[in-house]
């Protein structure tokens, strides 16, 4: 017997009874209304997500720049680390996009803006090479004055040129249900 | 003279007899007053005045009798000359002015009266009987409701605030190291972190929730503006449309 709290919320119990009409009356489930988002918020989502990237590289940087100056490492190493960071960093980038694309669909960006990152063809995740072409995709869209980024203005399912090179869209995420405030005790 | 000589002569002779009536009658009355008394106190100690004096005070003709007397002018006459010749004050002052309330007073001390008083009060449970009377009736909150009520009340809060003695007070709260302990264990218990907590969240939450329908009015918006300069770049660039040819009138 199973208790109020394992029941699902009243919304979630609507929309599964929704699905069960839907389904009955057409034949298959019905899809959700996706909402295709814009540019402003992607690029909001982004710039979250650059800071992200650049904090955690500042802080490692600083961590590994201090430990080198204790070494006291001869001049020739300089050049040798500065390249093994840079090579890093781009790795730390682009394994940060790639790992989050590849599987929830939501960086830390998107979470905060609710936003996701899905197959343009099912709305299923992107694989991890599909989600590496898209990175690549956003670095050629930014090359001409980021005027790959146009379509998102123009076309119906706002898709830029890393959505077409990735096969993704963007869509919006459902809020969840917020949890019930702390009562005094 | 013979006269004279006869009457010394009889009153001497009559004074032995004069005396002895004189002590006849005053035994005489000494005999009756004893008898009186005795016959008195065998009437109040007797068994029948007892009953007489029970019967009387329940009679409702007794009852009657002390009504109409505390219901009359009598109570207030003898208040009037209570008042009127100080009695009160005579019988303060008397006693006062004595050593008999001191002697009482001193052998009361020397029973222990009052330590015997106390402990027969808290061995009766009376202190706690009394205490929970005055705390669960409605006596004690409408005494304090009319105490707070009272411009006095008022008053005396204004003039504890405005005094010295709160500043100091406050003062001495804040130099105590006990004060500072409180704080920081309210301040470290689960319960404030997890509403510290809950609240820091519920503002972020607002916050990202304002930037989230902001940038999404702002996408519609440049959407918008991008498709309209995009109509009428277009429409710039389209050629002349031909002009109707002049009809000329026939």
């Amino acid at each position: 017997m199973s208790s109020m709290a394992d029941r699902p919320p009243a919304p979630a119990r609507v929309g599964a009874r929704a699905q069960v009409v839907a389904t009955q009356v057409h034949g298959e489930p019905a899809q959700p209304q996706l909402e295709y988002q814009g540019l402003i918020t992607r690029a909001i989502a982004f710039t979250i997500d650059a800071v992200v990237v650049d904090v955690v590289a500042i802080v490692v940087t600083a961590a590994a720049a201090l430990i080198v100056s204790a070494l006291s490492l001869p001049n020739s190493f300089d050049t040798a680390l500065v390249a093994a960071g840079a090579w890093l960093f781009l790795l730390w980038s682009a394994g940060y996009f790639v790992t989050f694309w590849s599987t929830t669909g939501q960086t830390l960006g998107n979470r905060v803006m609710q936003i996701r990152v899905v197959r343009a063809k099912d709305g299923g995740t992107l694989r991890p090479w599909r989600a590496l072409l898209r990175l690549v995709g956003l670095m050629l869209a930014a090359l001409p004055l980021f005027l790959g980024f146009l379509p998102i203005l123009l076309t119906e399912r706002r898709r830029g040129l890393q959505d077409v090179i990735g096969g993704s869209v963007v869509i919006g995420v459902p809020e969840a249900p917020k949890a019930e405030p702390v009562r005094a005790r | 003279m013979a006269r004279s000589l006869f009457t010394t002569v009889g009153a001497a002779a009559l004074r032995p007899a004069a005396g002895a009536v004189r002590v006849g009658r005053r035994a005489a009355a000494q005999a009756v007053d004893g008898a009186a008394l005795a016959a008195a106190d065998l009437v109040l100690n007797s068994k029948t005045a007892e009953e007489i004096v029970d019967r009387l005070a329940d009679s409702p003709l007794f009852e009657r009798a002390v009504s109409r007397a505390l219901a009359g002018p009598l109570v207030e006459a003898v208040s009037r000359d209570v008042v009127q010749y100080a009695v009160l004050d005579r019988v303060a002052e008397t006693i006062l002015e004595g050593d008999a309330l001191e002697s009482v007073l001193e052998r009361v001390d020397a029973a222990e009266v009052p330590r015997r008083v106390v402990d027969r009060m808290l061995a009766d449970g009376i202190v706690e009987q009394t205490t929970a009377r005055i705390v669960e009736g409605p006596e004690l909150e409408r005494a304090v409701d009319t105490a707070l009520d009272s411009a006095a009340a008022e008053r005396l809060v204004a003039r504890v605030i405005e005094s010295r003695l709160l500043d100091e007070a406050v003062d001495r709260l804040l130099e105590s190291e006990d004060l500072w302990l409180l704080v920081e264990e309210i301040a470290r218990s689960p319960a404030v972190t997890e509403a510290i907590t809950q609240q820091s969240m519920g503002f972020a939450d607002q916050v990202a929730d304002g930037v989230r329908a902001g940038s999404r009015r702002a996408d519609v918006w440049l959407e918008r503006a991008a498709r309209r300069a995009l109509r009428r770049g277009a429409a710039r660039n389209l050629p002349d449309e031909p002009t109707a040819p002049e009809v000329t009138p026939q």
